[in-house]
């Protein structure tokens, strides 16, 4: 399929960053990563709080990986972040019901 | 480019069928498949009306009844509504945004597929031990062994299926949108069934992955022994509740949403004025797309999930009355002060607004948790999303069958045949699900098989079983005339409405590369823009050249066979057939990874033989 | 086309060079957004009824830190080196992609022979798929997980195999790109099943 390229004028190209963008993201995912485990394991924070700061961190952690891995950051991804946002809010919803209101 | 023609090898008959990848072929194939499941739920329907025409008749008995409720309702909402309104979203939207195709015709070809064998496998159920029985929402615990026989692994696996072929669907389509459309087709120049088409696969896109869950879930309970549904083992039924909704009430967008649109198109065209309020009308669309995730617990009112979820859930429905609302009235100020006419097509618009209007105001009555209350489970229910699905889906349906007939089959529908199609439909309708109502507030439950005498209930159900018969010979009638149309052999002029929008530029039917040259976009209403300005027809962003066209392949069809057959497999717990039919279809996956489809090409030459004004 | 390209009059983003690529890029996002509603409902439901034991095993009496520090680090560092491999599409340098792909399914599988003892234990210990709620739940949504690792190297592997015939082109490199994408989404959903169900799993004896 080499005979379609498609030949609308080329947007200015993309810088490639190198590695380094992408192992400080791995280094920042690492010492999030080991900051959840720390928060249960020592029970450094108070418990009560443990939970939304784990779940705090696992989205932060998430939304590194969208950004930098992913290139959700990059031109042309706009429709990337409406559906994986779409997704996410919807879900979301669905999962404060779950937690709120499902009886027993 | 290649600078010779290499032709596919072109198949015939019923092999082209089975392989093509030409949308409007597709289109085609949803239409028949299901057309037939539409007329295997309509004959559902009329048992479940005869059943209940006298107090305590026996004419299909209780166990059938629940078959044929389940069966009707999970036919017409999976296996008739949605193809059929995928059969106008692939014969029109990639015309109506100029492209040449979809995004992924192999895809395309592959969701059909799904679809298809998936409808299958659940109807097969009949003959092989019973059909589903537990209600098409097929609530647990009821849906669960102990209490529902086999006839529920086929809902599960075959909607599986289905579910799946729908989904690629809707990404096919959400693809072809974005990244399709013809030059100058901004957004906001496209036609608004192109829209409705649009924010309605965003909905298949987030809603279907919910079902598939509830499925899989029920599927490990019934088959594997988890305990997801069962309370004995800590298990929730309201878990199948909220992932049934979940999915559920944005599948009600799902459907509805088409019909707006077309109605939109529909009457615009035969008013001969610019949709009004264009802009609010995308906006509506969009809006009641994403309220539609915000509602779905308003079917659990009863549940008991206490008054604060109740209210929020409440509110949030009765906000989508608002955009309904702006909808509504621009079709009315459509149709204000323009050239009306009134063939098929738009009696059916036309009687689509005050129809659809009642039952969304029903629907308004049912977003009240208190008055629910009262409502649940009753007929009134039941007349309430008859009014919004058929009176709503249904007509808009016709709607754009009789419109876009021309366009799919280069045959016009006679319009007389259409007429009377149009009014017995309509009024058996109405006389079928408006005392419906009534017989709700009276205290009718849904999903009994009898009633007793004595109790004011003889007449509703009477006058109801009597409008089946209307809307019986309304759905024949529509069958004869396509038939007639079929073998007459008068053809269809490229724009028999005089219409608006890009479709209507090229000839009926249309080539299988749509166009021959792309054209070029100048504003909303793209065709009519040229036609305001003198023009004969578009103008053209690209010269004549050689148009790409991919090949057509067996693989869709096998593929969904190899699910089908792992479908039986698993119902059997027999995991060597599991086993077959996995391999064929990864081994099909597998295939058309490897083996690229280098596609054939269409030259001028033959673009000019067949006829195109260039 | 099935013609080699040679390197050096492939675009600069391959995989974006052709309409179908670019289709192929923005459909596979589309799918991942489903995707999202997919494990989020799989989320919704373990939340709902994790605590449902029904007798068996709780998940603090289950759950084994280091082993899933462990398998955390292998899936994390995979979706670092399939990054790299992309890093070489762009550069073109085919041969350092399929051996950074490599590294990556390499850790997949890694990750894949921790689950299958971590699962293989659980069911020693009575924690089953039939033995409550609780263990149907886990099962369920740890094991999509599974499965779509399993997926993902299967995948990978077989792109990695066509590309050594047919070599980096437009048709292939849309192929790479994309289980790229589908390798990082599944490492971002073992993010937050690590989270919510050992991490939280673990927080629940503490505080009950």
């Amino acid at each position: 399929m080499g005979a379609h390229v498609h030949d609308e004028p080329r947007k200015p190209k993309v810088k490639h960053d190198g590695a380094k963008k992408h192992v400080i993201a791995f280094i920042a995912s690492l010492v999030l990563t080991a900051l959840a485990f720390a928060a249960v394991a020592f029970e450094a924070i108070p418990v009560g709080f443990t939970v939304p700061f784990i779940v705090g961190l696992a989205f932060v952690q998430a939304l590194f990986q969208l950004f930098f891995w992913m290139h959700m950051d990059q031109k042309g991804h706009e429709f990337a972040r409406i559906s994986i946002f779409a997704g996410l809010t919807f879900i979301l919803i669905a999962i404060i019901v779950f937690v709120f209101w499902v009886w027993w | 480019m290649s600078a010779h023609a290499s032709h596919a090898p072109k198949r015939s008959g019923i092999a082209d069928w089975l392989t093509t990848v030409d949308h409007k072929k597709i289109g085609i194939l949803y239409l028949i498949a299901g057309g037939i499941f539409f007329l295997a739920g309509g004959l559902e329907a009329l048992l479940i009306r005869l059943q209940l025409m006298y107090p305590e008749l026996q004419v299909v008995g209780a166990k059938t009844f629940n078959e044929l409720i389940t069966m009707h309702g999970t036919t017409m909402i999976f296996l008739a509504a949605m193809p059929v309104i995928f059969a106008l979203m692939n014969a029109i939207v990639p015309l109506q945004i100029g492209a040449r195709d979809v995004a992924f015709p192999f895809v395309n070809a592959l969701g059909f597929w799904l679809f298809f064998f998936g409808g299958v496998l659940i109807n097969t159920s009949w003959f092989l031990g019973g059909a589903p029985d537990a209600g098409w929402t097929s609530y647990a615990t009821l849906a669960l062994n102990q209490y529902s026989g086999f006839g529920i692994d086929f809902y599960v696996l075959g909607l599986q299926i289905a579910g799946l072929g729908t989904l690629i669907g809707g990404i096919n389509f959400l693809v072809t949108i974005i990244n399709m459309r013809a030059p100058g087709m901004t957004f906001m120049r496209m036609p608004l069934f192109t829209w409705a088409s649009f924010v309605t696969s965003g909905l298949i896109l987030f809603a279907f992955p919910a079902i598939t869950v509830g499925l899989v879930l029920l599927m490990f309970d019934r088959l594997f022994g988890a305990a997801f549904f069962n309370p004995d083992a800590g298990g929730n039924v309201v878990i199948w509740q909220h992932l049934f909704w979940i999915f559920g009430h944005p599948e009600v967008y799902i459907l509805i949403l088409p019909a707006f649109g077309i109605i939109s198109e529909v009457v615009s065209t035969f008013s001969r004025k610019r949709l009004f309020g264009y802009s609010s009308m995308v906006f509506a669309t969009a809006l009641i797309g994403f309220l539609g995730f915000m509602v779905w617990a308003h079917h659990m009112f009863t549940t008991g999930m206490g008054p604060i979820a109740n209210t929020l859930f409440g509110l949030a429905t009765m906000l989508i009355a608002v955009p309904t609302g702006i909808k509504i009235f621009n079709w009315l100020l459509t149709m204000w002060g323009g050239q009306i006419r009134f063939p098929t097509a738009n009696l059916f618009a036309v009687g689509f607004i005050p129809t659809f209007t009642i039952g969304g105001m029903t629907g308004v009555m049912l977003a009240v948790p208190p008055a629910d209350y009262q409502y649940h489970d009753s007929y009134f229910v039941v007349a309430h999303f008859h009014y919004v699905i058929v009176g709503g889906l249904v007509f808009g349906l016709f709607a754009g069958l009789y419109y876009w007939w021309p366009k799919m089959f280069g045959k016009m529908l006679n319009e007389t045949l259409g007429k009377w199609n149009f009014w017995t439909f309509f009024i058996g309708f109405h006389l079928t699900f408006f005392p419906q109502h009534f017989l709700g507030l009276m205290g009718m439950p849904r999903r009994v098989f009898t009633y007793l005498a004595g109790q004011g209930l003889e007449l509703g159900n009477f006058i109801s079983t009597i409008g089946v018969f209307g809307m019986t010979i309304g759905t024949i009638l529509f069958l004869v005339n396509a038939y007639v149309s079929a073998k007459s052999s008068k053809r269809a002029p490229a724009d028999p409405w005089d219409g608006r929008t890009l479709e209507w530029s090229i000839p009926s039917p249309p080539p299988e590369y749509n166009f021959a040259q792309t054209p070029l976009v100048r504003g909303l209403d793209a065709l009519w823009v040229e036609k305001m300005a003198g023009n004969k027809g578009m103008t053209y962003a690209e010269p004549l050249g050689s148009i790409h066209m991919p090949n057509g392949s067996f693989l869709p069809f096998i593929m969904s066979l190899g699910l089908f057959i792992a479908g039986y497999g698993f119902m059997y717990h027999n995991y060597v057939v599991v086993g077959i039919g996995m391999v064929i279809t990864f081994g099909c996956m597998l295939m058309r990874s490897l083996k690229d489809d280098p596609g054939y090409h269409i030259e001028p030459d033959e673009i000019e033989e067949k006829g195109v004004k260039a | 086309m099935a013609t080699h390209h040679v390197n050096a009059v492939l675009p600069d983003e391959p995989e974006k060079a052709t309409l179908e690529g670019k289709n192929k890029i923005l459909g596979f996002w589309l799918f991942l957004g489903g995707e999202t509603v997919l494990f989020g409902s799989l989320f919704a439901t373990f939340i709902a009824l994790r605590d449902q034991t029904n007798g068996g095993p709780t998940s603090q009496q289950l759950f084994d830190m280091p082993l899933v520090a462990l398998a955390t680090l292998l899936l994390l560092t995979s979706s670092l080196t399939s990054v790299f491999a992309v890093l070489a599409l762009h550069k073109k340098d085919l041969k350092k992609m399929q051996a950074w792909m490599t590294v990556t399914v390499i850790l997949g599988l890694g990750f894949l022979a921790l689950e299958i003892y971590e699962f293989m234990h659980y069911v020693h210990m009575g924690h089953k798929m039939t033995s409550g709620a609780f263990g149907s739940a886990f099962y369920t949504l740890v094991g999509f997980h599974g499965a779509h690792v399993a997926f993902g190297i299967l995948w990978i592997l077989t792109v990695q195999l066509q590309t050594v015939k047919k070599g980096l082109t437009v048709v292939t490199a849309p192929k790479f790109y994309v289980a790229s994408l589908y390798w990082h989404f599944i490492d971002v959903v073992w993010v937050f099943i690590f989270t919510v169900v050992y991490l939280m799993g673990m927080i629940g004896g503490k505080v009950g």
